[in-house]
């Protein structure tokens, strides 16, 4: 009888977001502003939208289905095309003439930018002004293309976005080929889910106030804080761990036991020596340089919670 | 609240702000499936290495790879469904549905698996979540065994003799495949519009399952290992708002976010000892040969935790060209899980403050209950910049993050040492607190309107609680010059210096965890390198040509030196260096290929001294090492097309050579040391060729091929050979594999 009425509450708690939905849905389906209508003439220098499709109709075609083509763009930007492009009445009188082309990247990257975040400017875009890619000389079409894009999401230039970000960043490229990394060129998680290429205020465009913060967002289990704390770990998680790629176990900067002792040559057997002959003889064998070395027994090296641990055993 | 519960709060906290829109007539949507693609895995590796499908579901059989559909509605509805891989271990599926610039509903869930090492042998069999038990015979026959020969001959109590002892066994154990699953839903609700005001509310959840390598050690002398249990909650939520205009924006909210560990307290049997007894040194055997300790371990697992933040971002514009911008957030950090026993064997009695003695199983006789910890971070930053003129702009930067741990300090009258011996040393916990500041400011020149050189300063300041060191600052001068003179040539340059200075380093302070210090046990020379003294440079140069409109070349090289000249011991140097270079050619759409290397050097040089009880002072006992690794990386890329078909061709090529060279003067301990070749040496070869025939406008059909070799030489596989099976260590397979899979799939699309 109880485990009926567990499976009936189960079912009911699985019913229930999907009513929620299902009612929400039902309401969404009614649930926008009417769109305004495009302007009938437009003002002086301004050619109008239904020009330009006349020779860019292929344009239009890639934007269809896209935010750029929506009601909501026409909202937004009162001159259609022209809304980024820039008058373009003079073009259309003389179209061949390659100066009167209103072509956006003609423009210096600032003013790309600027024209973007006419609209984008708020959420991620916030911190575009004044971040890394902005004073490097980055135009937002470095990265997106409006009009031929290749991605599912964002509109970007190429298929993936990690493809963008790689097409400069070379040398993570290749970490990310070493043993020991996290999920990226599997498509499990992404460079925009630690990063913001928007800007950000914190250095390497992290999207979280620290290192540390934003590695507890995936690994809230080491957060603590912990009754035993060690005191590097709170400090920076890239201390110890180089988060694009690695040859050591754990995304390791160096391999235990060394990494251990770059810090801890204390008496006895920290500051021991584990070399070839470590190794290679069984009678001087030691079990600080097999398997995962010194957390082999210091178990809790991220902070220890247990009475019995100071030294971040279990 | 579970998952479902809270995905209901989420949708009914929707509800009204969609219900406020204009009601409409019904709208029609149009549908368009693209693609969906039915596919067929062969899969086949050689070995039960996890390496192979570390992330990654490769198993053999049905798949769908890839499904997408895209719905369009009048009035910029738009609904969209994404997945990939269905069904299937690594499977993602994402879906959207609102009106552009009104709201959106986007719902992820993303598995992501990620396999440690497959085929572990252990004795111990998992009786409930978290408990692993060795059958009472066995044990007992162990100690039995065990006890007579420590009375007999306690020397002849070896790995060899251990290995003997374990061996029948390990025989007839189980496997076990040590590994987790990240079940990952996030969901988000946003309202409003680019420009005014917008509000979102963000919703993830995470459960992740499996298990995971962990050291159980019963003694000094030999280690043992057990899967911990990993069975996680983690829930995230943040409620943001925003508004933005064109010369100001600001956006702030709230979030929050709770670890919870269903599985806290791990148990396991001492497969040497069926009953708990008392060890004076705790260094089992072998070695010295003792055979006391505890009939059970056990391990307090992450403790659950809760993290609350609010935050307040803004920007505006000043004047023509000058911004400012800043951000500022306050996160309080909390644990306070009730704290276990100093230790469950019954023979151990605790020493108290005033030496009178306690059963140290009795949770009751802990100076806390619980851990009751809490830090608070404060974290602010502000940036103001403009142009100065027509070619000259100027930035200020500050950056404050502060770090104060505000737990109360626990004493403890001692602790147990690998649960078989009370050590009355008295400990107090460490709130370690930090603050650190960067203050800069960066002065552009715009040489040409393609040309920019820009000059940096950054002093970067910290100031620490309880470590060596008090205060520590860092100057760090940049200059960059970035030029692309027309469209064929740019060029990306920067030069980086830091000099770190510290104040006084006191080794004393590793002692503040004890009550009453007992004199340093580090070597007085020795500075910890992510506070010490230190000078670094760092470059990087990038260049890229397109000498044709279909044929461009890349070459780039950065590099970064660290020295710590005031080091005598730990860390002295470390030294990067990383050259790329890459072709790529693609004379028409149909037909592009891309040749790329990339060289990965990197040597560390580090210096220690061997001591017994007390440090050396005796530099014949000194010992160094350099760490030098080499990483080549080598892809292709290939993609053509002709009429129907398209051929695609990606070769991946990765080897490490790591070695490790040791030196120590001959007369002191040691006066000999002998290096290796196997520093992590690893080798992976990845070879993905695909060839597809549209058949129709929505109609493709495909055969790939991906092929991959790997290989993994390390000296931490290979010191594990003198200990096994004795030291009853997981040992899963995470080595060498070569694998392939065939596919075979039809790729469709239709309104």
């Amino acid at each position: 009888m109880t485990g009926n009425r567990e499976e009936i509450t189960m079912r009911l708690h699985r019913l229930v977001p999907a009513l929620c939905a299902a009612v929400l849905l039902a309401f969404a389906g009614r649930a926008w502003a009417a769109p305004q209508a495009p302007e009938s003439t437009p003002p002086p220098g301004y050619a109008g939208s239904d020009v330009c499709m006349a020779c860019h109709g292929e344009v239009a075609g890639h934007l269809a289905g896209t935010p750029h083509g929506s009601k909501a763009f026409e909202r937004l930007a009162a001159h259609g095309c022209e809304s980024c492009h820039g008058p373009a009445a003079a073009h259309t009188e003389n179209p061949d003439d390659p100066v009167l082309r209103p072509d956006i990247t003609k423009r210096s990257a600032q003013d790309q930018a600027k024209l973007c975040q006419s609209c984008h400017s708020g959420r991620q875009q916030m911190f575009w002004q004044g971040g890394v890619h902005a004073s490097r000389g980055l135009a937002c079409q470095s990265c997106h293309s409006i009009h031929s894009f290749k991605s599912d999401r964002a509109q970007l230039r190429t298929a993936s976005e990690i493809d963008v970000c790689l097409s400069c960043h070379k040398d993570v490229r290749a970490e990310m080929w070493k043993s020991s990394h996290h999920p990226v060129r599997e498509g499990k998680i992404a460079c925009a889910d630690c990063h913001n290429p928007h800007g950000s205020t914190t250095a390497k465009m992290i999207k979280a106030a620290s290192v540390n913060d934003l590695c507890y967002s995936c690994h809230a289990d080491k957060r603590g804080p912990f009754l035993w704390e060690h005191a590097p770990v709170r400090e920076s998680c890239l201390n110890c761990h180089v988060p694009h790629g690695s040859n050591h176990i754990k995304l390791q900067k160096t391999s235990v036991p060394y990494l251990c002792q770059q810090c801890h040559a204390n008496t006895r057997h920290p500051g021991t020596l584990y070399d070839g002959a470590t190794l290679a003889d069984q009678s001087r064998a030691s079990n600080r340089i097999f398997n995962r070395a010194c957390t082999d027994c210091h178990a809790a090296v991220h902070g220890s919670n247990h009475p019995s641990s100071p030294y971040l055993g279990h | 609240m579970s998952t479902h519960r809270k995905l209901a709060l989420l949708l009914l906290i929707a509800l009204p702000a969609t219900a406020q829109e204009p009601a409409q007539e019904p709208r029609s949507f149009t549908f368009t499936v693209d693609p969906i693609v039915l596919g067929i895995f062969e899969s086949s590796v050689d070995t039960g290495s996890s390496k192979w499908e570390e992330y990654r579901d490769r198993s053999s059989g049905f798949v769908i790879p890839r499904l997408g559909i895209e719905g369009r509605g009048d009035g910029d509805r738009f609904l969209t469904f994404r997945a990939t891989n269905v069904r299937r271990d690594d499977a993602r599926y994402t879906f959207g549905y609102g009106v552009l610039d009104r709201w959106a509903l986007t719902v992820d869930s993303n598995k992501i698996p990620h396999r440690f090492g497959n085929d572990g042998r252990m004795l111990f069999t998992q009786t409930s979540p978290g408990v692993y038990q060795i059958a009472d015979p066995v044990q007992l026959a162990l100690q039995t065994a065990l006890e007579k020969q420590f009375a007999a001959n306690r020397a002849l109590i070896t790995f060899p003799f251990l290995n003997g002892l374990i061996s029948p066994y390990l025989a007839t154990a189980g496997f076990v495949d040590l590994g987790l699953e990240r079940d990952r839903l996030n969901a988000n609700l946003g309202f409003g519009s680019l420009r005014g005001f917008s509000w979102g509310l963000d919703y993830k959840h995470e459960d992740r399952d499996g298990n995971r390598p962990y050291g159980a050690s019963f003694g000094f002398s030999n280690a043992t290992e057990v899967p911990e249990v990993i069975d996680y909650s983690i829930d995230d939520a943040e409620l943001a708002g925003s508004w933005s205009t064109d010369r100001a924006g600001v956006r702030f909210g709230y979030r929050m976010s709770t670890f919870r560990n269903n599985v806290s307290t791990m148990y396991w049997d001492n497969p040497w000892r069926l009953t708990g007894a008392t060890d004076p040194s705790a260094y089992t055997a072998p070695g010295s040969g003792s055979i006391g300790g505890s009939g059970v371990g056990f391990a307090d697992l992450w403790a659950d935790n809760e993290s609350t933040v609010v935050f307040a971002d803004g920007r505006t514009r000043l004047g023509s060209s000058w911004y400012a911008q800043g951000s500022v957030s306050y996160n309080t950090m909390t644990q306070d899980d009730p704290l276990l026993p100093y230790t469950l064997n019954p023979s151990i009695q605790g020493i108290d403050f005033d030496h009178s003695t306690f059963d140290a199983t009795d949770v009751n006789k802990l100076p806390a209950r619980n851990a009751d910890n809490e830090v608070n971070v404060t974290n602010l930053s502000a940036q103001v910049g403009g142009d100065l003129g027509p070619a000259f702009d100027l930035t200020f930067r500050y950056r404050l993050y502060d770090y104060d741990n505000a737990s109360k300090r626990i004493e403890f009258p001692g602790y147990v040492r690998y649960h078989a011996v009370w050590e009355e040393i008295a400990r107090i916990t460490v709130p370690f607190s930090y603050t650190k500041t960067d203050l800069g400011a960066e002065l552009g020149w715009d040489v040409t309107p393609s040309s920019r050189l820009a000059l940096s300063y950054n002093l970067q300041s910290w100031d620490r609680e309880f470590r060596e060191i008090d205060s520590s600052d860092e100057d760090v001068v940049k200059v960059s010059f970035d030029t692309h003179p027309g469209t064929r040539f740019s060029l990306r340059s920067s030069y980086e210096s830091g000099d770190r200075s510290i104040g006084d380093y006191s080794p004393e302070a590793a002692e503040n965890s004890f009550v009453e210090p007992e004199g340093v046990t580090n070597l007085p020379g020795l500075r910890k390198y992510d506070e010490a003294a230190r000078e670094y440079d760092q470059f990087n140069v990038s260049a890229q040509l397109f000498a044709t409109d279909a044929l461009s070349f890349f070459f780039g090289v950065t590099g970064r030196d660290e020295d710590y000249k005031e080091s005598r011991f730990g860390l002295v140097s470390d030294d990067v260096k990383q050259y790329n270079a890459e072709l790529a050619y693609a004379p028409r759409d149909t037909f592009n290929v891309y040749l790329f290397g990339h060289r990965f050097d990197r040597e560390s040089f580090q210096r220690s001294r061997q001591s017994g009880a007390t440090p050396s002072t005796n530099p014949q006992d000194d010992w160094d090492l350099t760490l030098g690794e080499t990483t080549d990386t080598f892809g292709l890329g290939l993609t053509a097309k002709a009429r129907a078909w398209t051929a695609d061709l990606q070769a991946n090529y990765s080897k490490t050579d790591g070695n490790a060279d040791f030196f120590s003067p001959p007369g002191g301990t040691p006066d000999l040391a002998v290096g290796f070749g196997d520093y992590e040496d690893v080798e992976l070869l990845a070879l993905l060729a695909r060839v597809d025939y549209q058949l129709n406008p929505r109609a493709k059909a495909g055969v790939g091929y991906r092929w991959e070799d790997y290989t993994i030489d390390s000296f931490l596989l290979r010191g594990l050979r003198n200990y096994l099976p004795g030291a009853l260590l997981l040992n899963p397979d995470y080595g060498d594999y070569t694998g392939s899979v065939l596919t075979l799939d039809l790729s469709l699309s239709f309104d």
